[in-house]
């Protein structure tokens, strides 16, 4: 009996030890900077090549990851499921994979030329960092934390979206007039969709088609997953493309130049910014019809959605233009600086604020979408370029 | 019996331990450099994968959140080594962190047997970073130098395939200081200092190819430069009569040229000038209909002789809401601005389907335009002219016009704008007063309808004006950007003449810089005698 109590006092004693060790072990983990990844806006420094991270809540920067001298760094994005931030360096030609709750810059990956926009797969397991340069997209498996491919055969890759299923992803390609579909299972050009047919016009004008070549910047998604819509910059136009069969549906002119099409939060609606005509187009998406073609102002770069209106940044000219999404009318125009450059937004989950890079300023503008008023953030860093919020459903680069 | 006792309770524990042996696994590993040197103190992570078939879009929009993913970590010790005990068979992520590397990171299958893993990390070269971190990992330093030649030979081959022009950018940025008594700049506020707003010279570093350079050069020249327009057209008509007496079978050419200059003055404030040169003879001289049959008739002062039609400066204010343009102008080009009928050079060609005639007012002259216009649904335009250029001072010549606008999309329709308009003339003229309407409305993205109504004050009584027409584009067109519309206008003067005036045209766009339009009028007058004209068109215009 004796015995018996000595080996039960050995054994509780050596269990104890062991799960002291273990519970050291768990606690000895780095610095958690960010604990939840989604109370934080992350803005990219083009010129200090870092990423900021801001806290929503109090509006200070909680964090920076510096990537290094002659980076600069284009788009920021957070994987799906929180556990990493990435960027493309577009002059060093490199992925950078920080760690989303230290912070800390855990692997450099290089790319091809140019690195600019890039996406998850809804499962966060591929990176595609888009290299328009080098007219290809590199797949990154995030679980290795490697680069496992090139796919090559696009021109000037802009912008890359994935199904909701992650079965396959759909490139613009802004130097061509075709959506590159990519079978992700094997990370290969599937299939080229030609949006529109280039007019005849063109054979008396060759300067304005042969020139250069203002074709797809993105293919955005519905809410649904049902169809995506691509705009071609050149063509004026914008395509219903079905994924199930990989074809055109429909073809829809829209204003001069439209950048890309922004879907509304609803789901009703998508907007296209026409820089050719300083106008937006409100597409009906019920009817694949333009509901509206409205005023706007010089070289938008972007569209936001929040407490039921569209916000629409024009670059160059320092206004943030509002549109009204019930009635579909103009709703005001918000000054934000004088000889300031806007660049892209954020909104935030709630559809109530939006963050927006003013890249002259090194500020980020954050904007109450319901009284229309704004407060500078300075100091965010050099050059802000764009930023990001995880789940947003306005995340987007220029 | 106490050692029965015993045998049974080692018996019992030899069972659990083999059964949770069956069930469980042990992942090993020792963390090494590229040499095989220890690296101590790395910080393992061993992270479960979720089973197949869970569905994707963890924490994304409209999709339920995932559960947390199992995590374990453990430390490496002073030889490298770690373990994770009794991690249960399935699909894992093992990562590797150690301060001034990069991650390692693997998928680990776990069954059965026991795993022993080797981890080679590989260093994390920040160029510019404040400290060599891997030295501060306390890597030997000929190691580091290797590792730090390496990644260098690296980057030079980048560079020699990859390199693009990318010189140091300056930028000059407005930034707010305070400065003191003694001219000390301070970049926070000191007492005694007062703010003040400088311009510094900043540098920095970007990427950028030679052709980027060259467009912002091109850019900034031609924001400081003088831009010059041109807008060359020649109509070509035809006029047949269809009732009637007067000229039949008569063919007209006039050939207008309008050069444009513009200028940037100041912040919000520019200049314009518009000199215009007319030729040819326009059916108006011959036909006497009560509205221009040629709308560029209106700009013809005498043959071949250059006239400044416009030349005006315009500055902006309150957030650039508030518009003013003073100067030598046409105050009824600012208002009344229909979409779909108000441009001779691409639209219709009768007057009539331009401008509202009850505007009055042919003659351009010295005058003064605000608008207001808050980008919501309303604007409001108000604005003098010098109605008479023969008139001795400005108070027996004034020409006012006041607007307000409206933007709407009724009933579900796309945008329309609806306008209302005041004018009032003290000049010499028998119609002192005149009021109108006009809207322009898209019935769908491609087919628009516009109608004006105007009437003008004249002695006992009311001359009334009124037009509609639909105007297509973007359908039912041989080229995308082609558009083409029909259109109807009356004049009813209250002396008792009357006209009805019908057009057709279609514009093609042959380039961006070149229009083809083809028209075809029909004007049936009724004043002391009636009479008809059928009016077939053609007009070319470059624009650019």
């Amino acid at each position: 009996m004796r015995n018996l109590k000595r080996i039960l006092i050995l054994l509780i004693v050596g269990l104890t030890v062991g799960a002291a060790s273990f519970t050291r072990a768990t606690l000895s983990a780095a610095v958690v900077k960010v604990p939840d990844p989604t109370k934080v806006v992350m803005i990219v420094d083009r010129d200090s090549n870092d990423i900021a991270f801001m806290d929503i809540a109090s509006k200070k920067i909680v964090g920076r990851t510096f990537l290094g001298n002659n980076v600069n760094p284009h788009m920021v994005m957070m994987s799906p499921d929180g556990r990493y931030v990435v960027t493309g360096g577009t002059r060093a030609n490199k992925a950078y994979i920080i760690d989303a709750k230290t912070l800390e810059l855990v692997k450099v990956i290089p790319v091809d030329i140019a690195p600019e926009h890039l996406a998850f797969s809804p499962d966060s397991r591929w990176y595609y960092q888009g290299n328009p340069e080098g007219d290809s997209i590199s797949v990154i498996d995030m679980l290795s934390l490697t680069k496992i491919k090139s796919i090559p055969g696009l021109v000037e890759p802009l912008n890359t979206v994935f199904l909701p299923d992650g079965s396959k992803a759909y490139v613009g390609n802004y130097g061509a007039h075709w959506v590159g579909v990519i079978d992700v299972r094997r990370h290969e050009l599937l299939k080229k969709i030609q949006v529109a047919d280039v007019p005849g016009v063109a054979k008396l004008d060759p300067d304005k088609y042969l020139g250069e070549i203002k074709g797809i910047n993105i293919p955005q998604i519905t809410n649904d997953g049902r169809y995506l819509y691509a705009t071609d910059t050149d063509l004026g136009v914008v395509a219903k493309i079905d994924p199930r069969e990989d074809k055109v549906d429909k073809i829809i002119r829209v204003g001069k130049e439209p950048w890309r099409p922004y879907m509304s939060h609803d789901g009703k609606y998508l907007i296209t910014p026409n820089n050719g005509d300083q106008t937006i187009s409100i597409v009906d998406l019920r009817t694949d019809k333009v509901a509206a073609t409205l005023e706007a102002g010089e070289n938008m770069t972007g569209v936001n959605f929040a407490a039921g209106k569209a916000f629409v940044i024009s670059s160059t000219s320092g206004f943030v233009y509002v549109y009204d999404m019930n009635s579909l009318r103009p709703a005001g125009r918000m000054k934000i600086g004088t000889n300031i450059q806007l660049e892209t937004a954020t909104t935030d989950t709630k559809d109530e604020k939006l963050y927006l890079a003013d890249s002259t300023e090194n500020a980020v503008v954050v904007i109450d979408a319901k009284t229309q008023q704004f407060e500078k953030i300075m100091n965010v860093g050099l050059y802000p370029w764009g930023t990001h919020i995880m789940d947003s459903k306005d995340n987007y680069c220029h | 019996m106490v050692r029965c006792r015993l045998a049974a309770v080692i018996a019992m524990l030899l069972l659990t331990a083999s059964f949770a042996a069956a069930q469980n696994s042990t992942v090993s590993g020792r963390v090494a450099n590229a040499q095989g040197g220890v690296i101590a103190n790395a910080e393992a992570t061993l992270r479960a994968l979720p089973p197949p078939g869970t569905p994707p879009m963890p924490n994304m929009p409209n999709m339920p959140n995932m559960p947390a993913a199992m995590e374990r970590t453990a430390t490496a010790g002073a030889d490298g080594a770690f373990t994770f005990a009794n991690v249960a068979a399935g699909d894992y992520v093992l990562y590797v962190d150690a301060s001034g590397f990069e991650r390692s990171s693997q998928t680990v299958t776990v069954g059965n047997q026991a795993q022993n893993l080797t981890i080679t990390l590989t260093p994390l070269i920040v160029p510019g970073a404040e400290e060599g971190a891997a030295a501060a990992a306390g890597v030997a330093d000929t190691q580091l130098l290797l590792d730090r030649i390496k990644q260098l030979e690296a980057r030079i081959t980048d560079l020699e395939s990859e390199a693009v022009l990318s010189e140091p950018e300056t930028r000059v940025k407005r930034i707010e200081v305070y400065v003191d008594q003694n001219n000390n700049i301070h970049d926070q506020p000191v007492e005694g200092a007062k703010q003040q707003v400088t311009y510094q010279r900043e540098r920095v570093y970007r990427r950028q190819t030679i052709n980027e350079k060259i467009e912002e050069a091109l850019a900034a020249a031609e924001d400081q430069a003088v831009k010059i327009g041109v807008d060359a057209t020649t109509v070509a008509q035809g006029a047949g009569r269809t009732t009637g007496v007067g000229p039949n079978k008569k063919a007209y050419a006039l050939a207008s040229a309008d050069l444009f200059f513009a200028a940037k003055l100041a912040q919000y404030t520019s200049f314009f000038a518009d000199v215009v040169a007319l030729s040819g003879a326009a059916p108006d001289r011959e036909i006497p209909s009560l509205t221009l049959l040629n709308g560029y008739t209106a700009r013809l002062i005498n043959q071949n002789e250059l006239n400044l039609r416009e030349a005006w400066l315009r500055t902006e204010f309150f957030g650039q809401r508030l518009g003013i343009t003073a100067g030598r102008l046409d105050l009824t080009n600012y208002f009344d601005r229909n979409a779909f009928a108000n441009d001779e050079t691409t639209q219709f060609i009768s007057d009539a389907l331009v401008n509202n005639q009850m505007l009055g007012l042919a003659v351009n002259g010295t005058g003064v335009v605000a608008d207001y216009d808050p980008k919501n649904a309303f604007n409001f335009k108000v604005g003098f002219q010098q109605s008479n250029p023969d008139a001795t001072s400005l108070s027996d010549s004034i020409y006012s016009l006041a607007e307000v606008g409206y933007t709407a999309t009724p009933f579900s329709l796309p945008e329309g704008h609806y306008r209302l308009w005041y004018r009032n003339n003290n000049g010499s003229v028998d119609s002192k007063h005149a009021v109108g309407v006009s809207l322009d409305q898209k019935l769908s993205p491609f087919v628009g309808v516009f109608g004006r109504y105007g009437q003008q004050q004249i002695p006992g009584d009311w001359d009334r004006y009124w037009s509609t027409g639909l105007s297509f584009a973007k359908a039912m067109v041989f080229n995308p950007l082609d558009t083409w519309g029909i259109g109807y206008a009356q004049m009813d003067l209250a002396a008792g003449d009357k006209e009805h005036l019908t057009e057709g045209y279609y514009n093609f766009q042959l380039t961006e810089r070149l229009r083809l339009s083809f028209m075809l009028q029909h004007v049936l007058d009724r004043q002391n005698d009636k009479f008809g004209y059928l009016l077939p068109g053609l007009r070319l215009q470059a624009a650019f």
